[in-house]
């Protein structure tokens, strides 16, 4: 089986994406930590981890400022390791800071309430500035290798869109709809312009109440002043999410719904000209690749017999034969999503440990069965 | 006292994304059937789940389906539900179609913070108090949200509160104010929280509490302890085969005790985890605590969550008089 290790050879970042509650904040961390371990400079991204991964990577307390909020953190080998978490209203502002053409600018926009609203809360906003803050680490240019853990979104696939959804959201001619002439010229002028917008405009005035649409209004008429440079952020986070030094890892368990999602989120990232360059199974169960009759119940128990089990000989062998019927079904599975795959994508099984696995020792357990060279 | 749960019009399932938050909603729309109430699972954010557990094909967005008598479900959409709603508030059909094809309009719904939100949020509410026009009863007994991953969960329920702050007069912050009320009102909601037993749920149950408990003044349903180990031979029983198939002569024969115990030790394993976060859950969660076991299967579907139905019955009978005893 190909494991990532030619993945971690070859790639300068790697970005692991994945449903939520698989397992990707600690898949992201094992392969930073293998990876500084070999002695690359490493940074890992990460979005929101466990407590007790946070405090192994030494990030309690961190509000990671935009290329400054890194931790190090203590390994053994040549390389190291330093962790970032993702700040997202900080990545805001920081954006919005480089980018303002003037200090006046920059103070409108970082005071409006809609602004506020929208640097926390607006779908997609998180997603896309775990790109703009892995954009900043690379151009920075500080690390061997970058691993980015993506934020836990229902689909994966938000993480991708976002950057296209924000500046679809900042395009220039939707900003000069919304700039003029209404919104200047007052909704009053707009009105007699065009009397079916109108109706809806004061649709719109009754539900909001005017207040709140010209905090709006306010809004783009300041980002006007932005939404070149922002443009050309936008397409710059495309060229390095589609670079060739760029691998996607996706991260998931062999649940059903959990592989629809996955077999979704291939497509598109085929779609969009990016590469997925592996696949992580994790919390796999294993099946029992003994010959003969190894799974049948009677021999199990005669044999458990055999070696004093005593009373609990039943329930072991029914433990077996459970974990034997959920491997076959992981087998499965897994099998089906393996042949829609590319033959250049690398597959790795983690097996279902018997541990939460929070901390450096915990991360290291995982390595065998992610990189060939480590088992 | 599962009973009194289904006399709510509008249960809430929240939790951490896969903990199984979809199969306790099915479980539980299963029982209030049963209880004889007219239920509906509404899912958001075309995530599927729940028609799929059910075993229906996915659904359309706003798209609403019979699986069987008085058992629905229902594909919210944030932007047909918008539709929806202006549709009512505007009833002119010629202008209305110019509204939603015109660019602005699209542009507005995809860009306007929390719109979304607030517009599948008072779907809920619409579908949780909706009358039939002919009849006068009430469409539904019960409607069962099957919400989306905590994060979100918290901004849906977050958003009536923000939109009746933030637009101080006008018709949103009115309707604001009554999906508030329904959303705080404990004789007819409960917000349930599933979680399993491990680190990361647990904090965000803990957390969820204080957000939407404590913060937004909520009222609690029960929390869902799911797909709990518990191994049914003790330490020493796995000690003991491990010592004494070391010493066996046939290879094949060790070599599949040694898996036998390595899976021992991983039920074993997880029963441990599990109970050490239950009595956390325990310690620092005041809701009452339904416990599920994990089921081991090869595939996971309805006859799964019929039996977690029937876990969560018993479960619940079992909480009901030990309270009334103690």
């Amino acid at each position: 089986m190909k494991t990532l290790d030619s993945v971690l050879d070859r790639h300068q970042v790697i970005v692991c994406a994945g449903s939520g509650g698989v397992g990707k904040t600690t898949t992201a961390a094992a392969i930073a930590l293998y990876g500084a371990q070999r002695g690359a400079r490493t940074v890992v991204l990460t979005i929101d981890p466990a407590r007790r991964l946070a405090d192994a990577l030494g990030l309690h307390e961190v509000s990671g400022e935009m290329g400054g909020g890194e931790r190090q953190i203590p390994i053994s080998g040549k390389g190291s390791l330093s962790a970032l978490m993702l700040d997202q209203k900080g990545a805001w502002d920081a954006l919005v800071e480089r980018l303002a053409p003037s200090a006046e600018v920059r103070d409108r926009i970082l005071g409006n309430r809609f602004y506020q609203h929208l640097s926390q809360s607006f779908a997609g906003s998180q997603e896309y500035m775990a790109v703009e803050q892995l954009c900043q680490l690379h151009d920075d240019g500080n690390y061997d290798l970058i691993v980015v853990d993506t934020p836990p979104t229902q689909h994966a696939l938000d993480f991708l869109e976002a950057p296209q959804r924000i500046a679809d959201f900042l395009d220039k001619n939707v900003i000069k709809w919304f700039v003029k002439p209404y919104f200047s010229a007052g909704w009053a002028t707009f009105r007699f312009v065009n009397r079916t917008a109108g109706v809806v405009f004061r649709k719109l005035e009754e539900a909001t109440g005017v207040a709140a649409l010209s905090e709006v209004s306010e809004f783009f008429h300041a980002m006007g002043g932005l939404f070149e440079g922002f443009e050309e952020r936008v397409r710059r986070v495309y060229r390095l999410l589609r670079a060739p030094e760029t691998a996607f890892v996706l991260v998931a368990s062999p649940e059903e719904q959990v592989l629809r999602e996955a077999e979704h989120f291939c497509r598109t990232v085929a779609e969009l000209h990016m590469s997925l360059r592996a696949v992580v199974f994790n919390r796999v169960h294993t099946g029992y690749s003994g010959n003969g009759h190894g799974a049948d119940r009677e021999h199990l128990e005669s044999l458990l017999a055999r070696v004093q089990a005593g009373a609990a000989a039943a329930a072991l062998a029914e433990n077996f034969l459970r974990v034997e019927e959920e491997a076959r079904g992981d087998m499965v599975r897994m099998e089906s999503f393996r042949r829609g795959l590319g033959k250049n994508v690398a597959v790795a099984e983690v097996p279902n440990f018997a541990a939460d696995l929070h901390d450096m020792a915990g991360l290291a357990q995982m390595h065998p069965h992610l990189f060939t060279a480590a088992a | 006292m599962i009973r009194e749960l289904f006399d709510r019009r509008l249960l809430v399932v929240a939790g951490k994304g896969g903990v199984g938050k979809t199969t306790v909603a099915c479980a539980l729309a299963l029982e209030a059937v049963r209880a004889g109430k007219r239920t509906v699972v509404a899912e958001v954010d075309g995530s599927g789940r729940a028609a799929a557990l059910l075993g229906a094909e996915p659904l359309a967005a706003g798209e609403s389906r019979e699986l069987r008598p008085n058992l629905h479900v229902l594909a919210i959409d944030g932007k047909a539900s918008l539709q929806e709603y202006l549709g009512m508030v505007i009833p002119i059909k010629r202008l209305l179609d110019a509204v939603f094809s015109s660019r602005i309009y699209n542009y507005f719904v995809a860009a306007a913070p929390g719109l979304k939100e607030l517009m599948t949020i008072g779907k809920i509410w619409y579908e949780a108090e909706r009358v039939d026009d002919t009849t006068g009863e009430r469409r539904w007994d019960l409607v069962i949200l099957d919400a989306p991953a905590t994060g979100h969960s918290v901004q849906y329920l977050r958003m009536p509160q923000a939109a009746h702050d933030a637009f101080g007069a006008g018709l949103v912050a009115r309707e604001s104010r009554r999906v508030l009320d329904l959303l705080r009102d404990p004789e007819r909601t409960a917000i349930n929280v599933v979680t399993t037993a491990e680190e990361m749920p647990v904090n965000e149950t803990i957390e969820m509490q204080e957000q939407i408990f404590d913060e937004l003044q909520m009222p609690p349903g029960f929390l869902f302890a799911n797909q709990l180990h518990r191994a049914e031979f003790a330490r020493s029983d796995v000690e003991r085969v491990k010592a004494a198939a070391a010493k066996l002569r046939a290879r094949e024969d060790r070599s599949l005790l040694r898996e036998v115990v390595r899976r021992a030790q991983g039920e074993l394993g997880w029963a441990e985890i599990n109970a050490s976060y239950l009595a956390r859950l325990r310690r620092e969660v005041d809701l009452p605590l339904v416990e599920i076991p994990h089921l081991f299967a090869e595939e996971f579907g309805l006859e799964q969550v019929r039996e977690i139905a029937g876990h969560i019955a018993h479960a619940a009978a079992s909480l009901a008089s030990k309270r009334s005893a103690g």
